[in-house]
């Protein structure tokens, strides 16, 4: 692969995406421009960009989305029928979100109907301490979500949010369309929820996702994350999370589409025993792309974190892992296990891992662990001893390794609909019946 | 902390005297007349001297690398002495009896005996004092079978076919910042050639020391093994205590033939500066092992415990089908010495293998980090993989970092890492006491079980010295 050698100045999505005026939150939208003014698009020669070749960005130009009708009917969650905002080409769709079954006291918004947000918004993506992407999303967003569980509620439905873009009426004009979606979820003391995000697209698109999180004191936060955009979209997302004494924020990350995606989940852990997963799964083939940057940050004693990541690579697709975890000085009794596995289905698929820990506390348990490799031959015999053929053992083992990750998603109609793709995808439908 | 511990971890750096012989040296700066200096003071050829100065072009373009975890001064490499050698300067000792007697009990003080009876129990010795290799023993005894061990220089005074053949084929000059300044100043260092089918009938050594106060040592070591050729090779560094930071920036270039092994084992104490961080050594170092033909194998074994900092990354390029690398290391770090060391291994040739054990300790205020590649190119059928890097923190204030880099682009490859960092518990420790074990000798016990697979690789004598030298380092750590 070449050196992307461009610098930022070919690149015209912050001129394209930037508009002259945005709606509300002033003073942060204001300091995240500053901060662009010094930003650039990154490219490989930054460490954290290393295996990453962004000259997509660099060469197209953008534009935001324009309005478009949808027909959502296929992708609706029955267990979220009355607990989901639909967004559709970035802008809020009245028509087919449907808000009827919350709970009390819980708020589920679109971001510029909520203004009680205001002063949360922007309090981890800090625009000095966040990236390009993440930047861009504070300065240009049009709308986004907007959750909020009051103390001691626990949401029994899942609150389901769903961002589509599809082609627009009238045939759009020149330029990628592009949407900005920015999500603030706050889950106070004692409450809990299930979250599931989720990406959907059927047209190429540029999305650039930022997500806030804040989970109080003894709160739980499950949150799915489902992206599955058009094989030509461009995905980035950037997520920030902080969790408080004794809070639970469990994520899994589900990502079949885009030639391109991005995700940049953090998550702090704030209080003493707090406890958070970061799990993922990328589904690549064609020659998409997908990188996967975490950070879980362990600052205060008795925390526990735990951390799944799986690819399964085929064709000319390229998979990177970078996962960082911290353990602060004085977070002590911390208990980190992370592990990344993939799986290489072709000759010319590729992956590059870099697990990493960096510890500065004695008392603590940690481990990580990466393996990379083909099928076992000799589970592929196994299978075909049994009489199954070696396309058929194939598919079998690589749903397989791709199952354990989805056979723990509570959401039924989701975790059904996700194992049907990954089923499509390995060509195993024939073979497995879904429970 | 146990008052006994607290009183060893004091302990002296043993090896911090400085020894009183009047040196030649050149004064301090760096430029092309000082490279012309170094070379006329050799005798060199013209071609080295064209490849110094090309290095030395090239290494004005760079500049430091800085994405290492570790913090400290740059050294200003004006006012580093390029070249010290002892005086008086006779071209080569005839004897072990001409060896200036001070120079003598220098090395006896470091546990290396010159004279031949008592050498290492048949280790042949290549001593490199400051910058210029003093004396080779059983220089001889080698020459019969073929083999030649002697000094840089002499290798280019007599054999510069061969230095000119591998000298920069395994680490060009323009290959890191630290490589391209040693290959503009090296001063000597050791050859190895190992002939065609020959094993070599005893260990080789060399010993490294750092003597004179502004001086840096770049010294360049080569080893060539042949078809079918095997060598085993040891390495051991010294200097004395000052509060400036020197600088030791050496290149390693090791290459092996179809069917020939080569194992390179260090133990590393430079002076590691005081507890709180005066002085001590910059030990940035550049070793490269070449696995150019079939069924080749280069194994490195280290044991870094000194230096204030370490950035080290002994590597195998795995060309040869079926040729094996391997990466054995225990690096401790105590007080405030900072540690960024690992290996890479590059699988290019079909059916490779590599193994990497790390053990890492830190103590005190230190750091310490594994950095390690393992790359797999697309033509590497088979290559099979497997990483185990294991921290153990003691202390509250020192921390243990692990940078895996995996990067696979073969599908019939297999790269398995892991890695884990413990404690030595209170339980553990606990149960020894229980059994009658004093707590100081329950701790060395425990760390020589953490690091025995890696112990294991070294041979005899250098097993003994660093189980000992890991225990001393460490005493007075746990509490």
């Amino acid at each position: 692969m070449t050196p992307d050698t461009g610098t930022a100045s070919d690149c015209s999505l912050v001129p394209d995406l930037l508009p002259a005026q945005a709606e509300g939150w002033d003073s942060l939208r204001a300091a995240a421009r500053e901060a662009l003014a010094r930003q650039e698009l990154p490219t490989k020669r930054d460490e954290d960009w290393k295996y990453c070749d962004l000259a997509e960005l660099r060469r197209a130009a953008f534009r935001p989305a324009a309005p478009a009708s949808v027909d959502i009917r296929d992708r609706i969650l029955p267990e979220a029928r009355g607990t989901r905002l639909v967004f559709v080409n970035g802008r809020f769709d009245p028509h087919h979100s449907c808000t009827s079954a919350l709970p009390q006291g819980l708020r589920l918004l679109p971001l510029h109907a909520a203004s009680e947000a205001a002063t949360r918004l922007g309090s981890l993506l800090k625009p000095a301490e966040s990236d390009f992407f993440a930047n861009l999303n504070t300065a240009a967003f049009a709308d986004g979500a907007y959750v909020f569980v009051p103390k001691s509620v626990k949401a029994e439905a899942p609150l389901h949010l769903l961002f589509i873009t599809v082609g627009e009426d009238g045939g759009g004009g020149e330029g990628i369309p592009s949407t900005q979606p920015r999500i603030l979820v706050e889950v106070e003391r004692n409450a809990s929820a299930e979250l599931i995000e989720e990406y959907a697209g059927s047209s190429p698109a540029f999305t650039n996702v930022a997500v806030e999180i804040l989970v109080h004191e003894g709160a739980e936060l499950r949150h799915e994350r489902i992206q599955r955009e058009a094989p030509e979209a461009i995905h980035i997302s950037n997520l920030r999370a902080e969790v408080a004494k004794d809070g639970r924020y469990h994520s899994r990350t589900v990502s079949f589409g885009a030639k391109l995606s991005r995700q940049t989940p953090q998550v702090r852990l704030t209080g003493p025993g707090a406890e958070a997963s970061l799990d993922g799964l990328a589904l690549l083939n064609g020659d998409q792309v997908s990188d996967t940057h975490s950070v879980l940050d362990h600052t205060q004693p008795h925390g526990s974190s735990r951390q799944l990541h799986k690819c399964i690579v085929d064709d000319q697709a390229h998979a990177i892992f970078n996962g960082r975890i911290f353990v602060r000085h004085g977070a002590q009794q911390t208990d980190a296990q992370q592990q990344c596995r993939t799986l290489l289905l072709s000759d010319s698929a590729r992956v590059d891992a870099k697990p990493q820990l960096e510890i500065d506390a004695d008392d603590v348990k940690c481990a990580h662990g990466a393996a990379v490799g083909a099928l076992d031959p000799e589970e592929l015999f196994y299978l075909q001893s049994r009489g199954l053929n070696a396309a058929a053992a194939r598919n079998l083992l690589t749903y397989g390794f791709a199952s354990d990750l989805l056979a723990h998603i509570p959401v039924a109609s989701l975790r059904r609909s996700l194992r049907q793709q990954v089923m499509a995808r390995t060509n195993a439908a024939d073979l497995v019946e879904t429970p | 902390m146990s008052q006994s511990l607290q009183a060893v971890t004091g302990q002296e750096y043993k090896y911090g005297f400085v020894t009183d012989i009047e040196s030649d040296s050149v004064a301090a700066g760096l430029s092309e007349d000082t490279i012309r200096f170094i070379s006329l003071k050799k005798g060199e050829p013209e071609w080295l001297l064209a490849w110094r100065l090309k290095a030395y072009r090239h290494w004005l373009t760079m500049t430091e690398p800085a994405w290492a975890d570790v913090h400290y001064e740059r050294p200003d490499f004006q006012k580093i002495v390029y070249y010290s050698a002892p005086k008086p300067k006779v071209a080569k000792y005839a004897s072990m009896d001409e060896v200036d007697p001070e120079l003598k009990r220098t090395f006896e003080k470091l546990g290396v005996p010159l004279n031949e009876q008592a050498a290492l129990a048949g280790v042949a010795v290549d001593v490199v004092f400051d910058s210029v290799s003093v004396a080779t023993t059983y220089k001889a005894k080698l020459a019969e079978v073929g083999i030649i061990f002697c000094s840089f220089s002499e290798a280019v005074r007599e054999h510069p076919e061969l230095v000119k053949k591998y000298l920069g084929s395994v680490v060009p000059f323009s290959d890191n910042f630290y490589a391209a300044l040693n290959s503009a100043v090296f001063t000597d260092g050791s050859f190895v050639f190992i002939p065609k089918g020959v094993t070599c009938p005893m260990d080789l050594s060399t010993y490294f020391r750092i003597n004179n106060k502004d001086s840096g040592q770049f010294e360049r070591t080569l080893i060539v093994a042949e078809e079918g050729a095997s060598v085993s090779y040891l390495e051991g560094c010294t200097a004395p205590q000052f509060d400036t930071n020197q600088l030791h920036a050496a290149v390693v270039e090791l290459v092996a033939l179809d069917d020939a092994s080569i194992k390179y084992s260090t133990v590393q104490n430079w002076y590691a500066g005081d507890k709180n961080g005066l002085g001590g050594i910059f030990n940035f170092v550049t070793k490269r092992g070449l696995c150019k033909g079939r069924n080749s194998k280069i194994s490195w074994t280290q044991v870094e415990t000194g230096s204030a900092i370490t950035w080290k990354y002994p590597s195998c390029v795995l060309i040869g089908d079926g040729s094996i690398g391997e990466f054995y290391s225990v690096a401790l770090t105590n007080h405030k010495q900072q540690a960024d060391t690992g290996t890479k291994m590059i699988h290019i040739g079909r059916n490779t293998k590599s193994t990497i054990i790390s053990k890492g300790i830190s103590a005190g205020e230190s750091s310490n980090s594994y950095r390690g590649l393992v790359k797999v190119m697309p033509k590497a059928d088979g290559a099979r993989n497997f990483s185990q890097c294991d921290s153990m923190l003691i202390g509250a204030n020192c921390s243990a970092n692990t940078f895996p880099y995996l990067e696979v682009q073969n599908r019939t490859a297999k790269v398995e890492h892991e890695a884990t960092t413990s404690k030595i518990g209170e339980e553990q420790l606990f149960y020894f006491q229980q059994r009658g074990i004093p707590s100081e000798e329950a701790i060395s016990m425990i760390i020589n079980g953490f690091c025995k697979d890696v112990f294991r690789e070294l041979p005899m004598e250098f097993a003994v010295e660093a189980t000992k030298l890991l225990s001393l380092k460490l005493e007075g750590s746990v509490g």
